[in-house]
């Protein structure tokens, strides 16, 4: 049994809250949120065994910090946890923030300890699915992920602000720089979300992908998005967003070699995007309070045991799907 | 002088009209792609999970 240490009491902060202590792992759970009236509610509502902290910074000698605070304000944290020798499972979707995280790299590395970098529904779920198909083919040549839906209002606000910045693409050997909101594509998702227009956005992802596919030519990163989307991009957000977005997807496609085959694997998760980073974060806590997780700082996809965190998931009711027939990718 | 740009405007008109009904015929009859006909997702399970 652990002591863990939760950053962010929102709408992943408390799945993740609920996933931990459901888990029978963590026997004791210090949250800290800056909103005091919905920290103070999360931890009523989890009960023994959960406590409410304050401040940002670290005490106690926590086994593993988990940060769920909004996109920007992660890594501050999370170089402070690696500073004092302590685990770190970070679920942010900025890309420069997530660049800040891989950077860690190193001193990590010299500590022992792992930094899970992007534990979330995409970032995250994504590359575990990246890494888990990857198993079949002899060599990667592409991957391409995409998602639909948000999860809280920070996430929402980051979603908005990915549509209009500029995003990153890896094509042959060589970072390309990407208008957000171009280069539409129609992608299959799991039913019911079935087709969406998804388009190119400031999103982390071929950051987290490259880096642990040798020889990848091709990664892409695509989010849905509609006409008003696209349109009041660059606007501030007109209205607050939901306390949580509906049923969201991701999907995952990759392109490789099999013998002398060509081959192309698809794969997709639905699911509240909130809920299911919750799950993937809390599944990537347990494995690293299980030693299963080597020091370094990557994302998901740097992980080997991929059918242990999928078993996990599983377990914690995120249940991924694979497409079976023709690639959908037109 | 007055003639010419009278029918410059008409042609003007014409032209949008025609690209009008043009895009409102594809709208309506055109079919939009053909979604997947074959395959389906299925969860992973057994062997995927080996």
């Amino acid at each position: 049994m652990a002591r863990v240490l939760l950053f962010g009491a929102g709408a992943t902060g408390a799945r993740i809250a609920r996933q931990l202590r459901s888990s029978g792992v963590v026997d004791v759970l210090e949250v800290r949120d800056p909103n005091l009236d919905r920290l103070d509610r999360l931890v009523a509502d989890l009960g023994d065994g959960a406590v409410a902290g304050r401040g940002r910074r670290i005490t106690d000698e926590p086994a593993a910090v988990v940060i769920a605070s909004p996109p920007g304000t992660q890594v501050g944290l999370a170089r402070r946890a690696v500073h004092e020798g302590i685990a770190v499972i970070t679920t942010s979707n900025q890309t420069s923030e997530v660049r800040r995280l891989l950077a860690l790299d190193e001193e990590a590395r010299y500590q022992r300890v792992p930094v899970v970098v992007g534990a979330g529904f995409m970032p995250g779920l994504t590359c575990l699915l990246a890494r888990h198909g990857a198993r079949e083919f002899d060599e990667i040549d592409e991957i391409h992920v995409a998602k639909v839906g948000t999860g809280g209002p920070a996430c929402a606000r980051q979603h908005h602000r990915a549509l209009s910045s500029t995003g990153i693409d890896w094509r042959d050997g060589t970072w390309m720089r990407r208008s957000g909101g171009s280069g539409r594509e129609l992608a299959w998702f799991p039913d019911p979300v079935g087709g969406r227009d998804c388009y190119r956005a400031a999103l982390p992802d071929a950051l987290l992908l490259v880096q642990e596919f040798e020889g990848v030519q091709r990664v892409t990163a695509r989010q849905a998005a509609t006409r008003r989307d696209r349109l009041t991009a660059p606007l501030p957000m007109l209205r607050p967003p939901h306390a949580e977005g509906g049923i969201g997807a991701i999907r995952v496609e990759l392109r490789g070699r099999v013998g002398v085959e060509r081959q192309v694997a698809v794969y997709g998760a639905i699911d509240r995007p909130a809920v299911a980073a919750g799950a993937v974060a809390a599944a990537a806590t347990m494995h690293v309070l299980a030693d299963d997780i080597s020091p370094g700082a990557r994302g998901l996809a740097g992980h080997t045991d991929t059918v242990g965190l999928l078993s996990t998931l599983a377990g914690r009711g995120v249940k991924p799907v694979r497409f079976e027939g023709i690639s959908t990718f037109v | 002088m007055g003639g010419g740009l009278i029918t410059l405007i008409r042609r003007a008109f014409v032209a949008i009209g025609a690209g009008i009904a043009v895009a409102a015929a594809i709208r309506v009859r055109g079919h939009g792609g053909i979604p997947p006909q074959t395959g389906g997702w299925r969860e992973l399970r057994g062997d995927d999970l080996r």
